[in-house]
């Protein structure tokens, strides 16, 4: 096994990654990637391993992977013999996805909030924050009904990919000023993310707390 | 925004564990909330005196709360004790935060604001908790769907069926926090929270859409 990450460390996609290898214990490469300002993941050599010109991308042996959702997949079904990271029972594993899809179309919202944010990329400010507020609130409601019947996770019943999708968006919110005031469901459920073996930081979340 | 004195709740006491932090407004003015270690609930100004850093983007040691940017740390009296720059400085009584009364009942976590109370302590209540929903709606819209609250800050509400207490927080202009606890009974089922926290988001949706 030699895995190697294509990354920009403040880009949260790639910090999804960077918390799954981290969860599974696997030893990566990363290669550094100018995103920002520098895109170099649109043009050669990095637009022959990924022609949408996004990161992160996986490379594992022969094998080519973008989408951070999907490499989180795929790193759980080859490398997590437990199997718990993407549970094979099948309500666990359909919500899962479910809330991987989230994670990417719902939560997208939060991703352009934060680069209009810090890296003065455009988009429009107020709509997007307001579609990330929307989306926190599905996922407040979410969690704080599952605390009831004494679930503390996004999906089945102990930690999956979907929380490790999930956790940056709301994470990184301050950085574009969504405080985590309305969310305390959320906030405890972050502070069970943080408590996982292997769990990494980014800047812009701390490492205590 | 007119600010009334009196007891206001900020969350429930469940969502602030111990050795945590956490930001919130009242009538627009910036709080921090948290718990120490050994348990005790601390409102002050979320305003570090040094460079005006909000403290709920902090931690909590013990019972100190720490500032994020260079770790100035206060003790429960607001008082700065320690300056890891300086470590070897003993630091000035001047350098403190601004901290306010609170305290804990019916399952929530209350700050005093005005004057000081004159007032006897109100009677414990016996609730569990059920869920801090947050509102894009005034406070008085709140008011309007829940009914007054009682002397206590505490109102007597039937959620789909069942009797709740309700505490209206004002958080700044059109944004404003209920926050419900279920009044502990001998024939109240523990079942039946999931119930009530999901008749919570019907209730917010109701309120949100009202007309001002």
């Amino acid at each position: 096994m030699s895995l190697r990450l294509y990354d920009y460390e403040l880009d949260e996609n790639g910090y999804k990654v960077r918390l799954a290898l981290g969860a599974l214990g696997l030893a990566c490469e990363t290669v550094g990637v100018d995103m920002v300002p520098g895109a170099e993941q649109t043009r050669p050599p990095l637009i022959d391993l990924n022609p949408l010109g996004t990161l992160p991308i996986l490379v594992d042996g022969d094998t080519v992977l973008r989408e951070a959702e999907a490499i989180l997949a795929y790193l759980a079904r080859r490398y997590d013999s437990a199997g718990t990271w993407l549970p094979q029972e099948p309500v666990a594993f359909g919500e899962t996805l479910m809330w991987l899809a989230f994670a990417t179309r719902e939560l997208h919202a939060a991703t352009l909030a934060r680069r209009a944010a810090l890296f003065d990329l455009p988009g429009d400010g107020p709509a997007l924050e307001g579609r990330a507020r929307a989306a926190f609130r599905v996922m407040e409601d979410h969690i704080t009904l599952r605390g009831f019947s004494g679930l503390d996770w996004f999906a089945g019943t102990g930690p999956t990919i979907a929380d490790l999708a999930l956790f940056p968006a709301f994470a990184l919110s301050r950085d574009f000023g969504i405080d985590h005031e309305a969310y305390p469901g959320l906030r405890r459920w972050s502070r069970r993310v943080r408590g996982l073996p292997g769990f990494r930081t980014m800047p812009g979340i701390p490492d205590y707390h | 925004m007119d600010e009334p004195e009196g007891w206001y709740a900020v969350a429930l006491g469940a969502d602030i564990e111990p050795s945590t932090s956490a930001g919130t407004r009242l009538f627009g003015h910036e709080l921090v909330v948290w718990r120490d270690a050994g348990g005790a609930v601390h409102v002050w100004e979320d305003r570090c005196p040094h460079r005006g850093m909000r403290l709920s983007f902090g931690f909590v040691r013990g019972d100190h709360i720490a500032c994020l940017y260079h770790g100035w740390r206060y003790d429960t009296a607001g008082q700065c004790r320690f300056i890891p720059a300086h470590p070897d400085l003993e630091v000035s009584p001047m350098i403190r935060t601004r901290t306010y009364p609170c305290r804990e009942r019916a399952g929530l976590i209350w700050v005093r604001w005005g004057a000081p109370a004159e007032e006897a302590e109100p009677a414990p209540v016996a609730a569990s908790p059920l869920r801090s929903l947050y509102l894009e709606a005034p406070a008085a819209r709140l008011a309007a769907a829940l009914g007054e609250a009682g002397p206590d800050g505490l109102v007597r509400f039937d959620l789909a069926g069942s009797p709740v207490l309700v505490a209206v927080q004002p958080l700044a202009g059109e944004a404003s926090a209920a926050h419900i606890v279920v009044p502990d009974t001998p024939e109240a089922p523990e079942a039946d929270l999931g119930r009530l926290a999901a008749a919570c988001v019907t209730l917010r949706r109701s309120i949100e859409g009202a007309a001002p």
